[in-house]
């Protein structure tokens, strides 16, 4: 609202950020470990009087700054650049909050390529105490970079008592400092090893071969080791809503975890292999992009699970993932968004500027996470089951219903504004206020879909003869019918509907057709914003009544991320028995 | 609409704006510096390629294999000043970046891109033959448009006039191209920036490069030479770029302001002074008054952005809740971090033999 938003809507920002913030966390803790790697590596080539070892490690070394510091350090200055446009205004604050922090992580990170020139390219040609020194002073300064950037990274998700006092060092050394701090040196650790089989398998000559990927092995496995422990840490001192969401209530980290459980197998499996078995004649190249693969999906699940555990905040508790400040919600609501955005050319909704309005609010509050018709979180898809007026019911109480979503900032009429501009502008839905009668809602539903391009008057003789059925199966095939059709992609609510109002040109009196049943207008309203009944049908096909209707008594406890049914009993009578019906269940 | 109504709010300082401030003003020369010497690095290599005498291919060769280098430091000193751009500015630039997002997310891959090309121009220089020449070519252009880039950001977060296009083009493809002074702009920084980086390249040739006498008569003479005449040159590019500014801009250097008019005339009659010391091929002369000369003109720049924002902004106004610990923690950084960097330089082998 303060700031403009880059609208890609296929991309969307998200996507983006979470792209090069992988990329950019892989090659940056190789970047802390590796430096360790290098130093304790060299240190055992000297001890051992190994040169076969300080050959490995000068090759190391030359992939080691190629990597970190060209792709490595432009991939984080690609992360500033893209969090202050997808996110401006935490970018801003968290600038102006740390910036003594970040200026004094500049100065290491000088620190870092003054050290790794010098590391480099004085193999062979300063003595050993002093190359080695000059090695732990790259470990020093990389591992404080990350020391300092732990600490704002997880100020996002725990700022703990910088809340109440605004103090940097507080904010900084907030409860998930330590645990998060151990968590990614042994991570760095880990991925050291893992970069050092992509060296070792290039190496010619097999003894050296086998004995670098036997040593980096082990080096993996026991960081890998460590940073279980570590994570377990990091979680254990999330505040509870982050807790609830790990633990099952956001489906995007349920998904994460499943990707970090794999991953961890995997790696864990194939690093033992390559320890144990590996061969000193063949190369293990495969095993090895194995390795990198499941590494960094580890890595990324964790960095995934990390920002997800903070919705529906960008900072936990202070903003809200669309810039919205926490406190400012209250004096927004009463004042209007609108009016008080910077960046809007509507300031009050009226009948007139409705659609353009809502679009204003949509960019504003809910761009952030959604793409239209993109790639990630696509708003199209995750509301095509909602109508006019189950998304006003939605947005209503969206942040209460689904934790993890914002809350919708703004007046009634701009509410409105906004299911409107998702139901019409994106949907083409009718915009009525509730649509009781299937007769009148299959009208509003041919005048928004079809009438564009043919009137009631020119179909009603082509369909004389047709069964009310036949016209519904019709509907599903339309491009088959005539391939300059579009597919009409609606819920079967929608679909039986219309069927309803175009058999009823036909059919004088058939349009009188029997109201909604209540156990369709309360799943609509209640469950179809998450789940359409085609993607449930599957689920409960089969179960009784009775069944469903004591899991309507549950649902938090089928799946953390439900919340319950809060409606009467009658209610979720109602609900079983339009669901069983669906269902085909047994009575 | 009233573009002054779109300016977001600034967010609370944690030192006084004068802090920050002064570290843009002491950081940001140091960026030009690397940045020039980058620059006039890699023009000279490709000119190298160009002139048929042998030394010159020899140079092009010893300057391959500084220019990783030179790109390295150049982004690491940009780091700094931007940050400190982002805590005085950070309001007005993030509005701009999302106003040409596209463009602005492109500098990483060009100087990806560009980067890896110099350490390929660098470690592949024999391999390459013929074709280093493309090489170090097309990682002269791929920097320079990361300056247009550049360009284009810091004059359009300082004209708000400019933002409202954002409502017809939200999909971050603007540019600043209608702002008359953008162009002159960019020459006057890229032709000073070139010059002062044949300076460094003369200086390179006769401090590192001295002990083969042929390499430092064709450095230092190329260097010197690319000095000169692009500094004269630029005095041609820079009253145009003085006379393109906004009128209220301008009569800042012509006796509005003093002192940003004293830093005009300083900075001309410095300008003047490398030009005489330049064409009279006196290298650590013309050193000794261009550094001073750069950190002139990074002033004069800023009295340009403030120039533009009077009717829009003034950072003194903003509030300002002070917390000297983590101030005093970078300092001692800053300071530890220089003190290990000399240590380090020292035990190099060129610095230990001489």
């Amino acid at each position: 609202m303060n700031y403009p938003v880059w609208y890609v809507p296929t991309f969307g920002g998200g996507v983006l950020i979470a792209l090069v913030a992988i990329i950019h966390v892989f090659v940056s803790h190789f970047a802390v470990g590796g430096g360790l790697y290098l130093v304790m590596t060299e240190w055992k080539g000297i001890r051992e009087q190994d040169q076969s070892i300080i050959v490995f490690v000068q090759k190391h070394t030359k992939f080691f700054l190629l990597l970190t510091m060209v792709f490595g350090g432009l991939t984080g200055v690609a992360i500033w650049f893209i969090i202050s446009l997808i996110h401006p205004a935490a970018t801003s604050l968290l600038i102006h909050t740390f910036v003594f922090g970040w200026a004094a992580e500049w100065v290491f990170f000088l620190v870092e390529i003054v050290a790794l020139f010098i590391y480099f390219y004085t193999f062979g040609r300063m003595d050993d105490h002093t190359h080695q020194t000059i090695g732990w002073i790259y470990f020093g300064a990389a591992w404080m970079s990350l020391f300092l950037i732990n600490g704002i990274i997880d100020f996002m998700l725990t700022p703990g008592t910088w809340l109440a006092n605004h103090n940097f060092w507080d904010g900084f050394f907030n409860p998930t400092f330590w645990p998060s701090l151990f968590f990614r040196s042994f991570m760095s650790f880990m991925l050291a090893g893992c970069y050092g089989f992509i060296t070792a398998t290039f190496l010619e000559a097999g003894q050296t071969r086998h004995k670098m990927i036997r040593y980096s092995g082990i080096w993996a496995l026991i960081s890998l080791a460590l940073s279980v422990p570590a994570g377990w840490w990091y979680i254990s001192v999330l505040p509870e809503k982050a807790r609830g969401l790990v633990g099952g209530v956001s489906p995007t980290i349920a998904r994460a975890a499943t990707v970090a459980a794999v991953s961890l197998a995997v790696l864990t499996g194939v690093v033992i292999l390559l320890i144990l078995l590996n061969p000193k004649k063949a190369r293990t190249r495969v095993l090895t992009v194995i390795v990198m693969v499941a590494a960094m999906g580890y890595m990324g699940a964790f960095e995934w699970t990390r920002e997800a555990a903070r919705r529906p905040y960008v900072i936990n508790d202070v903003m809200y993932s669309n810039g919205i400040l926490k406190e400012e919600v209250e004096q927004i609501t009463q004042k209007g968004f609108l009016k008080t955005a910077k960046w809007v050319q509507n300031i009050e909704v009226t009948k007139d500027n409705q659609l353009e309005a809502g679009r204003e609010l949509f960019l504003h509050q809910c761009f952030a996470c959604h793409t239209v018709g993109g790639f990630n979180n696509d708003i199209i898809g995750r509301t095509k089951n909602m109508s006019y007026g189950a998304m006003q019911k939605y947005l209503a109480t969206i942040h209460e219903k689904r934790y993890f979503m914002p809350p919708l900032v703004g007046n009634v009429a701009e509410l409105k504004a906004l299911a409107a501009y998702i139901a019409a502008g994106l949907h083409k839905k009718p915009l009525t206020e509730d649509a009781v009668a299937v007769g009148d809602r299959g009208k509003n539903l041919f005048d928004n879909n079809c009438a564009p391009c043919h009137a009631a008057g020119v179909l009603k003789p082509k369909m004389a003869g047709w069964s009310k059925e036949k016209i519904r199966t019709s509907l599903d095939i339309l491009p088959a019918l005539n391939p300059a059709m579009p597919d009409y992609s609606a819920p079967t609510a929608d679909k039986n509907a219309m069927s309803g109002y175009l058999h009823s040109l036909n059919n004088i009196g058939s349009a009188a057709a029997p109201p909604k049943e209540q156990g369709a207008a309360l799943f609509e309203d209640n469950c179809a914003p998450c789940h359409g009944f085609d993607v449930l049908k599957p689920k409960v096909s089969g179960w009784s009544k009775a069944k469903i209707r004591a899991a309507l008594d549950k649902l938090s406890a089928l799946n953390p991320g439900m919340p319950d049914y809060t409606g009467a009993a009658a209610e979720k009578d109602s609900l079983a028995d339009y669901m069983v019906k669906q269902a085909g269940g047994a009575k | 609409m009233n573009p002054a109504s779109l300016i977001p709010t600034a967010d609370t300082l944690t030192a006084h704006w004068g802090w920050f401030q002064f570290l843009l003003m002491l950081t940001f020369p140091l960026h030009l510096f690397a940045m020039n010497a980058m620059l006039g690095t890699a023009l000279s290599a490709f000119i190298c390629h160009v002139l048929p005498e042998r030394p010159y291919r020899e140079l092009s060769h010893e300057l391959s294999k500084a220019l990783p280098f030179m790109v390295a430091f150049t982004i690491n000193l940009g780091v700094a000043p931007l940050l400190f751009v982002n805590v005085l500015y950070g309001h007005l630039l993030y509005t701009s970046t999302v106003l040409m997002g596209l463009f602005w997310l492109a500098v990483v891959p060009l100087l990806i891109i560009a980067y890896y090309l110099a350490y390929i121009y660098d470690f592949s220089y024999i391999k390459l033959g013929s074709l280093a020449v493309y090489v170090v070519l097309a990682v002269l252009l791929l920097l320079m448009s990361v300056g247009f880039i550049f360009s284009n950001n810091m004059t359009m977060m300082i004209s708000p006039a400019s933002w409202l296009r954002w409502f017809a083009t939200p999909d971050g493809t603007l540019l600043n191209l209608a702002d008359p002074a953008l162009l002159p702009r960019y020459l006057h920084i890229m032709t000073g920036s070139l010059a002062v980086g044949g300076l460094c390249v003369a200086l390179y040739s006769s401090t590192v490069l001295k002990l083969d006498s042929s390499l430092v008569k064709a450095g230092t003479r190329l260097g010197m030479q690319l000095f000169t005449w692009l500094t004269a040159l630029q005095v041609l590019v820079g009253t145009w770029f003085l006379l393109t500014l906004p009128g209220e801009v301008m009569k800042r250097f012509m006796g509005n302001n003093m002192f940003s008019t004293g830093l005009l005339v300083t900075g001309i009659l410095l300008a003047v002074a490398t030009i005489i010391t330049g064409y009279k091929r006196k290298v650590m002369a013309t050193l000794l008054l261009t550094i001073p000369l750069i950190y002139v003109m990074s002033f004069i720049r800023d009295s340009v952005r403030t120039g533009y924002l009077v009717p829009y902004f003034d950072m003194t106004k903003v509030p300002a809740n002070m917390q000297w610990s983590p101030l005093v923690f970078f300092l001692m950084t800053l300071v530890l971090g220089l003190v290990v960097i000399v240590w380090m330089l020292s035990k190099l082998p060129v610095f230990r033999k001489s």
